[in-house]
């Protein structure tokens, strides 16, 4: 067994050490191959030797005036465009729960879902007593409330108030970054 | 006018005469608002959004009034009262300040806290303000005097991570709630939060 392994190995090493016959006509196809990208970076050259040259350029008093009035217009724009804060963290999953028994629906809305009763709606459970729904929130303040039934707002026993601008209240769910 | 002066007044001159684009209107606001509230709403919001401010909090202000009904007048004035608050919590706190911290102090500004105290707070703590300036509306809220409010949180925001700062406001709000005088109930709680951030362990819960 072991005799038959080294042989099989021995004529595997003497196939590897045969030359390879090479085609004649390889040496010719590289270098037109090279050539070729030659050629291309000769043209991207050109293209930067013509865009680095200096030159004089004549410009009227109005076009000057003109570039100048867009340079400020876009200064002008920039400098009072909003300050960018740092980037915001991720969101964070926040559950929400509230007591609601014998409720036939119960709707979590708020500034995350745009007031919107149906976009949010809570599950049930312990025999329709509880509802909730956990949904994400990326660091910040929001007013919300509870729309049991699609007409009657609850706020949420475990949250602050928010200040009432409506009549209605609301609570309010800070988010930390 | 010397040249030099008139080629420097020219660019601002024209820039001037090239309207601003409006900003668009928010499609949210005109699919839930009758007609004149929209365009009353619209305004206000163009003009708080000309200015910098976060104006999602005011259309969210705006479809929140909606929601539940409230009257036009009730609206607007909610809207514009908001864009106020917000305009007077970004001078507080300076122009850098996040859009959720520029909110958490226009709810704080809302309910009485001085313009001074947001400079304060904005002074005495690097991290992000949002957790303390929230914090300082929801104690307003739940009856804390403002000053006292104030002079609370801006004791903790040198030291106090957000999550203690947090959980003081719980306890603050447990207190009260257990028939504890507000003020009272915030002195105690700060008392204890600032022992707790500088290591020190009390006997009493």
């Amino acid at each position: 067994m072991f005799d038959r392994d080294e042989d099989v190995l021995q004529r595997v090493i003497d196939h590897l050490r045969q030359p390879v016959e090479m085609d004649p006509t390889l040496d010719a196809a590289v270098l037109a191959r090279v050539s070729t990208r030659a050629g291309r970076f000769s043209w991207l050259g050109d293209a930067w030797e013509w865009l680095s040259r200096p030159r004089d350029i004549a410009v009227s008093p109005l076009a000057g005036f003109a570039a100048a009035a867009v340079a400020g217009l876009a200064l002008w724009l920039g400098v009072r465009s909003p300050h960018v804060a740092a980037p915001v963290p991720g969101p964070s999953t926040v559950q929400f729960v509230v007591r609601a028994p014998g409720a036939g629906s119960v709707a979590l809305v708020g500034d995350f879902n745009d007031w919107d009763g149906a976009a949010t709606p809570m599950l049930a459970a312990h025999n329709g007593a509880l509802w909730s729904v956990t949904i994400p929130l990326t660091p910040g303040r929001y007013r919300y409330a509870f729309l049991v039934n699609g007409s009657r707002w609850i706020v949420d026993p475990a949250a602050p108030r928010a200040q009432d601008d409506f009549d209605t209240p609301s609570s309010v769910v800070t988010v930390g970054g | 006018m010397p040249n030099s002066r008139r080629m420097a007044v020219l660019p601002l001159a024209l820039s001037l005469l090239v309207p601003r684009a409006a900003v668009a209107q928010d499609p949210r606001l005109e699919r839930r608002l009758d007609s004149a509230t929209f365009r009353a709403v619209s305004a206000v919001i163009d003009s708080a959004d000309r200015l910098g401010l976060p104006v999602e909090a005011m259309v969210q202000r705006a479809l929140e009034g909606t929601a539940k009904h409230a009257s036009s007048a009730q609206i607007v004035a909610a809207v514009r009262r908001l864009g106020q608050d917000l305009g007077a919590a970004r001078d507080a706190l300076g122009a850098a300040s996040s859009q959720a911290e520029i909110v958490a102090a226009a709810s704080a500004l809302r309910g009485g806290v001085r313009v001074t105290d947001l400079t304060r707070l904005r002074q005495r703590r690097t991290q992000d303000l949002t957790v303390a300036l929230a914090t300082l509306a929801d104690l307003v809220t739940t009856g804390v005097p403002p000053d006292s409010a104030a002079a609370a949180v801006i004791a903790l925001a040198a030291s106090a991570r957000d999550d203690q700062i947090a959980d003081f406001r719980r306890a603050v709000e447990r207190d009260i709630a257990l028939g504890a005088p507000p003020a009272a109930a915030t002195a105690v709680r700060v008392d204890a939060t600032l022992r707790q951030t500088a290591g020190i362990t009390s006997k009493r819960p």
